[in-house]
């Protein structure tokens, strides 16, 4: 009987297994919708608001509202960057108390929990980072139909559980800069591998089905070797880089890490194998991880957003749909310093172009 | 020793009350029902794994794959419906039998091979954890039926659909453990199992049976959060199994084998997660109530052990 379960369990994960062998691991399976090879920009379709509406606001216009501000997980230097542009924005408005509490680890049911919490205390606003887009949508409508504001950033929920959602970038914006920069660094025909956080983490995974698409339209020749998991934990990337880079050894020609945590960790462990210049790294990450790499010259592109603009922009956003100035069917939002910002994909925010950071450029940036 | 069990418990119910009664002062959304139904909403998964960690800590075992099998047996939910086209009620059913036989493997390598069962269930975790992730290959499952989210989201006449279901297995999982012939051999071989034996208690048999529960209940605690939470990941109920443990050593149950309650396991479930919503709602930030839990059940277990100390001796 046990026997006979184990051989249909390995059974079934190699079916599995072959359906999927085409595109690369980690992708997730929604159309994908690779830009132009050439720096030719999409033609954004408009699209009627698909975000959702909270049911019996109080008049919030103008008032002291307390927002709270649930990332994946705290702790880590992006987070602190979106919770830092998130704190800058609420002193400058002047009228929202706000305050950033998440799990130490990116844990979709840890994170449901302290929704759910802050939702009993009584704010006025929630803003969140998702770790799983389906699963923390009960407890974000659970907040809706209390009557909180909810916005999104960096990583969405389902439309429908939330109001507005601030995209730091397109998806195919992102993978067309990953491919791009790897594709001038170790060749057309180079292979390489894939270190990112969970193969169910909702950008990653969006960002890695792109990355395959973009690259079959414009760099056919390039060869994925395979994609690991790597939580977003420190020494477990270090390690999964490793791994990759003695398993494939002279084949493997360039890393992408994923993640702030993967891309320095894939970078440290390129450089403890005595193999800068051979492997080339990109990804994204925050600058400051990467300056000691990028002087040495071990990395040479590093694709990102700002993330303090990212949470600067999600707070304006909370603070415009609490005035009820930001409303289903607007175009534009303005968000203090960065100015418009445009709305795409019915219910999204723009903050604007992914940056590749550089030796030239990284210098000034300190975050 | 029933005496020390009740000086545990009534230690653990003092601190329990003490607890709610600060926590109502410092937020006034605390102790409301709807609060407290709400947390025994998100505490019903751990809860019901936590009844048979009792059992399965009492026969001085341990069983660190619980987590894994949640994780397992919500992947296979999700293959079983969409990808092999069964009913959703079937599919849940299998997937219960699923983590049942999960468990049962456990009770398998620890009682024919001799394996402890911390390294039995240590390489339990990591294999259903891999098999989970495996057979998924990372692609989450989700657009269930509105009737499945019941279990998970409803309420029957005003409590929560899973509170009804942990209270019921708490009420059998009580009477066994405490009342019947097998909840003795539980407590015998956890206190001597070569004296058990050499009484003639199943002791083998009574262990395979606790393991292949765990199994089942892990099984049916997987359905529940599938079904709270409206999608399946592999990565679900990772690091659930230290909740677990937690709950039942913090409810008074000897990691040795051979002493513990229910009562004293719900009283434990009941102060973590007390704690954990009440210093939320009190404004305390996520890492200071895990330095908390951390401190009291430090302070728990000195406590009762000064006391057995003193009543032993």
């Amino acid at each position: 009987m046990i026997r006979t379960s184990l051989i249909a369990a390995v059974a079934l994960s190699v079916m599995a297994g072959t359906a999927w062998a085409q595109t690369w691991t980690g992708g997730d399976d929604l159309p994908t919708s690779p830009l132009a090879c050439d720096a030719t920009p999409a033609t954004a379709a408009a699209k009627p608001y698909d975000g959702a509406e909270p049911a019996n606001v109080p008049d919030r216009k103008g008032k002291e509202i307390t927002v709270v501000d649930v990332p994946k997980l705290i702790g880590i230097g992006y987070f602190n960057a979106t919770s830092k542009g998130i704190a800058d924005a609420a002193k400058e408005l002047g009228n929202v108390s706000v305050k950033t509490d998440g799990p130490t680890k990116a844990n979709i049911d840890e994170q449901i929990t302290f929704i759910d919490n802050y939702i009993t205390s009584g704010v006025d606003g929630i803003l969140f980072a998702a770790n799983d887009p389906v699963a923390i949508a009960p407890v974000l409508k659970k907040a809706l139909s209390k009557g909180i504001n909810v916005v999104g950033y960096d990583a969405n929920s389902t439309p429908d559980a939330r109001q507005w959602f601030v995209n730091q970038a397109e998806f195919n914006g992102i993978a067309k800069a990953l491919v791009d920069n790897m594709a001038k660094e170790i060749g057309e025909d180079g292979a390489f591998a894939i270190v990112t956080s969970t193969f169910t983490t909702p950008n990653q995974a969006r960002w890695i089905a792109e990355m395959a698409a973009y690259a079959e339209k414009c760099h056919p020749n390039m060869k994925w070797l395979e994609t690991v998991e790597a939580q977003e934990d420190n020494v477990l990337s270090f390690n999964q880089a490793s791994t990759l880079i003695n398993k494939y050894g002279d084949e493997l020609k360039g890393l992408f890490g994923m993640t702030s945590v993967a891309t320095p960790a894939s970078a440290e462990a390129v450089t403890q194998a005595g193999k800068c210049g051979e492997i080339a790294v990109v990804g994204l990450a925050t600058p400051n991880a990467m300056k000691p790499y990028v002087e040495k010259d071990c990395v040479t592109s590093v694709v990102l957003w700002n993330p303090v603009d990212l949470g600067y922009a999600a707070m304006h956003v909370m603070r415009a749909v609490a005035d009820g100035a930001l409303k289903p069917g607007a175009t534009s939002v303005t968000a203090g310093k960065l100015g418009e910002l445009q709305v795409i994909n019915g219910s999204e925010i723009l903050l604007g172009a992914p940056f590749t950071f550089t030796k030239e450029n990284i210098g000034g940036f300190d975050f | 020793m029933s005496r020390y069990l009740v000086r545990h418990e009534t230690i653990l119910a003092v601190l329990l009350v003490l607890a709610l009664i600060v926590l109502s002062f410092q937020s006034d959304r605390f102790f409301t029902v709807d609060n407290l139904l709400n947390q025994g909403r998100l505490m019903a998964e751990v809860g019901l794994i936590a009844l048979a960690m009792t059992f399965v800590i009492v026969s001085a075992g341990i069983d660190l794959s619980v987590g894994s099998i949640l994780g397992l047996v919500a992947i296979l939910l999700g293959v079983f419906w969409q990808n092999l086209g069964l009913p959703l009620p079937l599919a849940m059913v299998l997937g219960v039998v699923a983590g049942g036989l999960a468990g049962l493997f456990n009770g398998i390598i620890i009682t024919r091979f001799r394996v402890p069962p911390l390294i039995a269930t240590l390489a339990t975790l990591a294999l259903y954890r891999g098999l989970a992730e495996g057979i998924s290959q990372a692609r989450s499952v989700r657009g269930y039926p509105e009737w499945f989210f019941v279990l998970g989201q409803g309420e029957v006449l005003g409590v929560p659909t899973q509170v009804w279901i942990f209270l019921v297995c708490a009420a059998v999982a009580a009477v066994v453990l405490g009342l019947s012939t097998f909840g003795r051999a539980t407590y015998a071989a956890g206190a001597n199992a070569v004296a058990a034996r050499f009484s003639g208690i199943p002791v083998d048999r009574t262990i395979l049976l606790i393991y292949t529960a765990s199994g089942l209940i892990s099984g049916l605690a997987a359905v529940i959060f599938v079904s709270r939470v409206s999608t399946t990941r592999s990565d679900m109920g990772t690091g659930l199994e230290l909740d677990v443990i937690t709950a039942v050593v913090l409810g008074g149950t000897s990691i040795f084998g051979g002493r513990g309650t229910i009562i004293g396991t719900l009283l434990g479930l009941m102060l973590m997660q007390a704690l954990k919503n009440g210093l939320a709602l009190a404004g305390v930030k996520g890492d200071g109530t895990i330095v908390v839990i951390g401190l009291i059940l430090i302070a728990t277990i000195i406590i009762s052990n000064l006391v057995r100390r003193e009543t032993d001796g």
